[in-house]
């Protein structure tokens, strides 16, 4: 996080460099629309937070390890499909989750479907980044237009496994 | 109206997630959630500030007649493949891709491309891929993984140009 935070202000560096020589009268504007978006902001991101650290703490990991080991076919993709929906966390954090998962005798098929899902729907991600900064209609469309990935995604690889 | 909506729904999401963790785990758990929370958010704030100032300056820099003609609404096919190419290039997190979403969403670049860009992003990120998926997971589910997900983030902008042109835009904009 912090190097991503430092890779950011370099880039903010880097534009205000470049707007400074192009047109220097633009920092003040610059500062207005980064200050009207804030505004939104500061009462959305705080609550955004509390609701995915609370969802992150609820889930029940060991519940789900024993239902994707036990499903089979397209139930199990099914299933791999929700579940990565609701993963919280970056990859640090999932990715060892799906070997557990891998562990307790999942097949390729529905990882696939849950890693698949876990990276396009991702509900901590739309709840902390996605919804404060684009808003309801942008996530909503979004949202919609990928929930029929991970079912594909997830009967592709069964095909392509035989 | 429309923020009051959104305040609305944000409260009630996280009012309902403290109350099922106060039902299933106790106060204890409540307040170690909404701590953790509170930490992250002091992570977070720097990050989301300089995002909030890149996607200004991008907003005021970049030409929106240049942008609306490569990645506007009437891009066709050849604007889908070069947001999924730009997707998969983007190296790093949410923190490093939602502010450029943000920038190009207001510079007029057509929210179905931005849904194949995140789809790509998210799905077919090199950097991800390489970094943490390959070590963990293991080549095998990797590269299955990988190649079913190379024609998603296309199927996810069409899907998205329907769903575009029957919600039709209120306001417009975030």
């Amino acid at each position: 996080m912090l190097a991503g935070t430092i890779a950011v202000w370099v880039f903010v560096g880097a534009l205000a460099l470049y707007a400074h020589f192009r047109r220097s009268s633009v920092h003040k504007d610059v500062l207005k629309i980064a200050w009207e978006q804030f505004k939104l902001l500061a009462i959305r991101l705080p609550l955004a937070l509390l609701a995915a650290g609370a969802l992150t703490r609820i889930l029940p990991q060991d519940f789900i390890a024993a239902k994707l080991g036990g499903a089979s076919g397209f139930e199990g993709v099914l299933l791999g499909s929700v579940f990565g929906a609701i993963l919280p966390g970056g990859p640090i954090v999932t990715f060892p989750i799906v070997v557990l998962f891998m562990k307790s005798g999942a097949t390729a098929a529905p990882l696939v479907a849950l890693v698949t899902s876990w990276s396009v729907l991702a509900l901590h991600r739309v709840l902390i980044y996605e919804m404060p900064l684009m808003g309801p209609r942008f996530v909503g469309i979004r949202v919609a237009s990928s929930i029929v990935l991970p079912p594909i995604a997830g009967v592709l690889a069964g095909m392509l496994l035989g | 109206m429309r923020t009051a909506i959104e305040y609305a729904v944000f409260t009630a999401l996280a009012i309902i997630g403290l109350a099922t963790l106060f039902a299933l785990q106790g106060p204890g758990a409540v307040v170690d959630s909404a701590l953790g929370s509170g930490g992250l958010l002091l992570e977070v704030a720097p990050l989301i500030a300089g995002a909030l100032l890149v996607s200004a300056y991008m907003q005021l820099l970049v030409s929106r007649e240049r942008i609306a003609r490569l990645l506007g609404d009437q891009s066709g096919l050849r604007g889908l493949l070069i947001a999924c190419i730009a997707g998969a290039l983007t190296p790093g997190g949410p923190f490093a891709a939602f502010p450029l979403v943000v920038g190009f969403y207001r510079a007029g670049v057509s929210l179905p491309l931005l849904v194949t860009y995140i789809t790509a992003w998210s799905l077919l990120g090199l950097q991800r891929a390489l970094v943490w998926e390959l070590p963990i997971l293991g080549h095998n589910l990797m590269v299955i993984r990988y190649l079913v997900a190379l024609p998603l983030p296309l199927i996810a902008g069409l899907i998205a140009r329907r769903l575009v042109k029957l919600l039709p835009d209120a306001k417009g904009g975030p």
